[in-house]
């Protein structure tokens, strides 16, 4: 079967049963970029949570079900604009930063591209530097492609390499000018709105596989944690080659996260079998009575 | 080796909250999780230098975070200010960390708190850096905190026998939640793991002897071994006429083939 990386999802909103399908349907990793929660928070603590929930309760609710979670830290340009809770939000990210499967500074940009947000883009470009990570730029879904341009421009102005760089929710207008500028693209892939997997194939089409990534950015409002093999599946259909299919849903976002140094194929491909035994079963994610699953390597990496 | 003992050398001298934060992070660039490998004259001085340490249970990594951690200066207000923050910000493996290096720490009477909290989680890595090879909890927990903590050692079903001075802490609340315990499991239709019966064989009654006569009409040899256990160790005489049915588990526990830590390892070999 094949494996897929889905490099931009925000578990902490999705249930079990999505678990279940992405593991089943051959998703091995993901990556959750740092975000809001549909509405702004009010104090510094409840971002201290969150970052705290991706970097554990997260990750290993993932790995209970097969799947390895990564994750990017970052102050998101929507809650930028508090500038006052912004400001903690900043001296709170350098306890995260250096911390194991965090693989980015993101998703970080602009969002009504207001000075505040611009500020502290820039001072997160800064502190990627500082740390040596990638950084993961989510881009402005109203005026986007100026949007876009500004996050490159900016990100150039600071001196970033366009190479450790994901420029994220890409269109048609927006991909060529990102490619042409040496960053990584990335696709979102929504049902009904944005770009559907129609859509994306025929961008794969045109372009081609390089520093193209697909995901789905599935998290509390309407998305599909299945975005990246549904895609995939299309590609196929449509007559794509099986490498480039695998370089945009799988290898790309690979070689991109990995220049963090914390991210390597060896952690699913080598991972132990998925043992909920270990795992607590009076009030975790096993209730009482339930059939923990227990697998023996083989049914785990198939390659 | 080298970046640790810069990093320790820099925490120590500077204080600086950030480069002990940083280098604790960062400490699983340069170190992995594999297992402490001890010869006995090391175990030894481990277990000399304070009791119940027991660092062949630790991972490198680990390892190196509590030097770091050691190497922070022990200010009371300072370095409750830092370790509180690393609790509160700590990933998975930080947790584990910190909490298994309870018992290395200062101020230990003012962390009893922290260490409850942490028995709260749903992490059996984290758990089980509390619960099992670490003397902390029997030296401080109060009785009602200690047995949340074994009966949730049950729940999960850790390995008992791993849990320090459970014999010393035994009480007879703790045996009685057991008992119920093992009724909710039996009324499902579900198994009771063998060391159970550990909890509740210093205050065999005859209560206890008609749950333990249920357990030796088994079939499983591991229940069987779990329940002889508790009746043989049992108040003298309490356990003697149902075990008389046992000639052969009496003398393999006489001459110490079965044990609560034989019991222990077998059961847990069953789970995976």
């Amino acid at each position: 079967m094949s494996m897929y990386i889905d490099p931009h999802i925000h578990l902490v909103s999705r249930t079990t049963d999505d678990y279940e399908a992405m593991q089943k349907a051959g998703i091995v990793a993901t990556i959750e970029p740092a975000f809001w929660l549909g509405q702004p928070r009010t104090e510094v603590g409840s971002f201290k949570d969150y970052f705290s929930t991706l970097v554990g309760w997260e990750r290993f609710r993932a790995s209970q079900f097969g799947i390895v979670h990564y994750c990017t830290m970052g102050l998101n340009s929507k809650e930028a604009n508090n500038i006052a809770l912004a400001e903690q939000v900043m001296e709170l990210l350098p306890l995260y930063v250096g911390k194991e499967g965090v693989v980015a500074i993101g998703e970080i940009g602009y969002d009504d591209q207001t000075e505040a947000e611009d500020r502290f883009y820039r001072e997160q470009l800064e502190l990627a530097k500082e740390v040596d990570l990638p950084v993961l730029i989510h881009t402005p879904h109203r005026d986007k492609k100026k949007g876009t341009y500004r996050s490159m421009d900016v990100a150039e102005e600071h001196g970033m390499d366009p190479g450790w760089i994901i420029v994220d929710h890409n269109n048609e207008e927006t991909v060529k000018e990102v490619l042409d500028r040496g960053y990584w693209a990335g696709f979102t892939i929504y049902p009904h709105t944005k770009m559907g997997s129609e859509r994306m194939v025929e961008i794969v089409k045109q372009y081609g596989p390089e520093r193209i990534i697909v995901n789905s950015a599935a998290d509390w409002g309407i998305s599909d944690p299945l975005a990246v093999p549904k895609t995939a599946d299309l590609m196929r259909k449509m007559g794509i080659p099986e490498e480039h299919v695998q370089m945009v849903t799988y290898r790309n976002a690979l070689t991109a996260f990995s220049l963090s140094g914390q991210m390597d194929e060896n952690d699913w491909l080598q991972a132990p079998p998925i043992d909920q035994t270990k795992k607590l079963s009076g009030n975790s994610v096993l209730r009482g009575g339930q059939v923990p699953r227990v697998e023996g390597p083989a049914d785990r990496v198939e390659n | 080796m080298l970046w640790l003992l810069q990093k320790s050398e820099k925490i120590q001298s500077t204080g600086s909250q950030t480069a002990f934060f940083l280098a604790f992070s960062q400490a699983s660039r340069f170190f992995d999780k594999g297992m402490l490998v001890l010869d006995e004259t090391e175990k030894k001085e481990a277990h000399q230098l304070v009791e119940g340490y027991e660092p062949e249970f630790w991972n490198v990594l680990q390892t190196a975070r509590t030097y770091l951690l050691l190497s922070f200066p022990q200010e009371k207000e300072a370095w409750f200010a830092a370790v509180n923050q690393l609790f509160e910000t700590a990933d998975m493996h930080e947790h584990q960390a910190l909490f298994a290096a309870l018992p290395l720490m200062p101020f230990q009477e003012d962390l009893i708190d922290r260490a409850i909290d942490g028995c709260r989680t749903n992490v059996a890595l984290i758990f089980d850096a509390i619960a099992l090879n670490n003397p902390y909890p029997a030296k401080y927990f109060p009785e009602a905190n200690w047995n949340q903590m074994v009966l949730k050692a049950v729940f999960m079903q850790r390995p008992l026998y791993r849990i320090q001075s459970q014999d010393a802490r035994s009480n007879p609340a703790l045996a009685e939640i057991a008992r119920d315990f093992a009724h909710e499991r039996w009324a499902a239709g579900r198994n009771v793991m063998p060391e159970l019966w550990r909890l509740v064989s210093p205050f065999l009654n005859e209560k206890y002897l008609q749950d333990l006569q249920k357990v030796m009409s088994s079939k499983d040899e591991l229940e069987l071994a779990g329940g002889a256990l508790a009746l043989f160790n049992g108040p003298s005489g309490t356990g003697k006429t149902v075990l008389g049915k046992f000639p052969t588990l009496v003398s393999q526990i006489e001459s110490g083939t079965i044990t609560w830590e034989t019991v222990g390892k077998e059961y847990q070999k069953t789970r995976v």
